[in-house]
């Protein structure tokens, strides 16, 4: 019975190191690649770990004067589009999730019709638009177009997250003389943090990721995935992995900003006596 | 603490104000602004920022605006400005292979009445990659043609010489692949665009037509790719201008084609100096290459198109034919003009001449994606399901005449 245990054990901890493996290896190629010195890699037998370091790749790209502008133009705009898309979504997901189970689908499902068409079909029209209006080559413009794409699946996200908050909280924060306003800021947000958290961290990484949109509506300053494209297809093979190296830079460090926000726990304080 | 909402407010302040500083830019724009787009190297820009534009800038006293887009992503960009009726582009410099949705899209302008400034020392096949059904759509530019790399040190390991004709072809690409185990001669066979070239290229060295496709000339072709297949590099099948460079340097192609910008991205920047380039082979009648390269159009609606005729006088003139052909290693579009490059790209720039002496256009068509369909598809269906040749190009032939048909040629 011991030994079953310890095997079942093992194979469990066999496959959690097996998936790691397999996702953290493509990220160690890319860092070795952008720190290899020619001749270590550019071979039909290339070196798997790192003897000697070669600094030049990630010097070049520093002063290339492609880094800082789309990292920028990057930041804001996700930013913005993360920061925007909860304003908007939060509430109205909240009011969303307290109506009658056939309202609140009907209405998910009809903001999921507008995600139904992919991007690059329906981005030229949208461009078309924002050229009208001025937006291009503008960060509000490629926020706006970003919003698009986010917000019917933040809403979803945060419809979940709100419907399994219980009535009955707000329902004594009414009692004890808080308002609407008051109940949704200050009871029912704080205990849907974790799922705002997701939200936040899934538009966030969305929107630093984005292409299509991106390349339609930015012409004198480009994203940073628009510039590692530009390096996919122009740069040379050490450009091409710092580039994309520091580009994964920023994304951790929100990873693990927002991922403290996420906890299974979160109504235990809440519901208890 | 108060340290910190200091430190946050500052941030807060920093990122609003870059929010609203992409949506002011635009009305800083000035006027004499002349807004180019071409897709090329950093190596390439520094050139064009440093040594080609400063002084037209001085001598118009305007600015340059140049913005790096690839040629399939022009068409996508000038698309949505003409629909949007706010051209915000002035000239393009685009590739040849990508010319015909440019034309039939209406989004470049008809710019016949200009051809007078083409100066007469221009090369002039380059001037007909421009035209369309007798109209100038585009002016040359830059004259491009693939080179063929290979490998010296394994060449020199295994006693071989780089193939001058087909039989020559066949015989490395057996021999390395008995040595070695695997193909390692390596052609284009994405079925896209990039192969299209390599097949107009074979077809063209046994004197046929890839416009009729069923001719001798493409029937040997066919046959001929249908021997080789078996000895090339599995990498073929993933080979396109990108990453063919990547499949040299790394050594699981020892002898492909592609573009010479492949160059500084293996040797220059990949420090494989024992990958040397040369002119390519000659089929059972000629030797033949596709002349490719960018050409300088103006999009409907430019704001500034004597400016952009201007600049594309300029391009096209002497004094900066030499420069790119001496900074670059470009082969000239003028007759007159040639450049000193330094030693070591000089093997490089000598097989870039080599095949420039053989290169032949394309033809210019509005159903050119039928033509590269048909191409393709027979190529997929004699190589990997292993179908008759002539069956195969008559089917093929008979695709291409209905397509001509449809559009009333």
């Amino acid at each position: 019975m011991k030994s079953r245990k310890f095997i079942s054990k093992l194979f469990f901890y066999l496959g959690i190191i097996l998936i790691v493996l397999f996702m953290t290896i493509p990220v160690y190629i890319l860092f070795r690649v952008s720190f290899a010195v020619p001749e270590d890699v550019l071979t039909s037998h290339p070196k798997f770990l790192i003897t000697r370091f070669e600094f030049k790749h990630w010097e070049q790209v520093f002063r290339s004067g492609n880094l800082w502008p789309p990292l920028y133009k990057s930041f804001i705009v996700a930013t913005f589009t993360m920061v925007l898309a909860l304003i908007i979504a939060a509430p109205a997901s909240y009011a969303i999730s307290r109506f009658d189970r056939k309202i609140k689908y009907a209405i998910i499902l009809t903001l999921f019709f507008t995600r139904m068409f992919p991007n690059v079909g329906i981005a030229l029209p949208i461009s078309v638009t924002f050229l009208k209006w001025n937006l291009m080559d503008t960060n509000l413009g490629l926020v706006m177009a970003h919003l698009i794409e986010q917000l019917p699946f933040i809403a979803w996200i945060l419809v979940s997250t709100f419907e399994t908050i219980p009535i009955d909280l707000e329902e004594a924060a009414s009692i004890d003389g808080a308002g609407r306003l008051r109940t949704l800021l200050k009871i029912v947000l704080p205990v849907a943090a974790p799922g705002l958290a997701v939200a936040a961290m899934f538009t966030w990484l969305n929107s630093w990721n984005e292409f299509t949109y991106a390349l339609y509506l930015s012409l004198t300053t480009k994203t940073l995935p628009l510039q590692i494209y530009y390096y996919v297809l122009r740069g040379g093979f050490f450009q091409q992995a710092a580039y994309s190296t520091i580009l994964t830079i920023p994304v951790l460090i929100i990873t693990f900003a927002l991922q403290r926000y996420i906890r299974s726990d979160y109504l235990g304080g809440a519901i208890k006596g | 603490m108060k340290l910190k909402k200091l430190v946050a407010l500052t941030l807060s302040l920093f990122v609003v104000s870059g929010f609203f500083a992409g949506c002011a830019k635009k009305e800083a724009q000035q006027p004499a602004t002349l807004r180019i787009t071409m897709g090329l190297g950093e190596e390439e820009w520094k050139v064009m920022r440093e040594d080609i534009f400063p002084a037209f800038e001085q001598a118009n006293n305007c600015k340059i605006e140049a913005i790096q887009v690839e040629s399939g992503d022009v068409i996508k960009k000038l698309e949505a400005m003409k629909q949007a009726g706010k051209m915000e582009i002035d000239l393009i410099a685009q590739d040849n292979m990508a010319l015909a949705p440019l034309v039939e899209k209406g989004l470049v302008e008809d710019i016949s009445e200009f051809r007078s400034r083409i100066p007469a020392e221009i090369i002039p096949s380059l001037v007909t990659v421009g035209e369309f059904d007798g109209k100038l759509y585009f002016f040359p530019f830059r004259p491009n043609v693939e080179i063929n790399f290979y490998n010296e040190a394994k060449f020199n390991q295994y006693g071989l010489k780089p193939p001058t004709n087909w039989d020559e072809l066949l015989q490395v690409a057996k021999t390395l692949k008995e040595k070695e185990g695997v193909g390692k001669v390596g052609i284009k066979a994405v079925f896209d665009g990039n192969t299209t070239v390599q097949l107009f290229e074979f077809i063209r060295q046994a004197g046929g037509d890839p416009l009729v496709l069923n001719d001798e000339g493409s029937i040997k072709a066919y046959t001929f790719l249908k021997e080789l297949w078996p000895y090339l590099s599995p990498d073929s099948l993933k080979a396109d201008w990108n990453t063919t460079n990547r499949f040299i340097a790394e050594e699981s192609m020892y002898l492909a084609a592609n573009w010479p910008f492949g160059v500084n991205v293996i040797v220059k920047d990949g420090g494989k100096k024992e990958i040397k380039a040369y002119g390519g082979f000659a089929g059972p009648v000629k030797a033949s290459k596709v002349l490719g390269g960018d050409v300088l159009g103006i999009p409907v609606g430019s704001p500034n198109k004597e400016l952009a005729l201007k600049f594309i006088e300029y391009l096209m003139s002497k004094e900066v034919q030499e420069k790119l052909a001496s900074k670059l290693g470009w082969p000239s579009a003028r007759t007159d003009a040639y450049g000193q490059v330094e030693d070591w790209q000089k093997p490089y720039f000598d097989a870039i001449n080599e095949a420039m002496k053989v290169a032949e256009p394309r033809p210019n068509l509005v159903y050119w994606a039928d033509v590269d369909k048909a191409l393709n598809d027979a190529l997929k269906e004699i190589v990997i399901d292993g179908k008759d040749v002539k069956a195969t190009l008559d089917k093929y032939h008979q695709k291409i005449e209905e397509a001509k048909q449809k559009a009333g040629k």
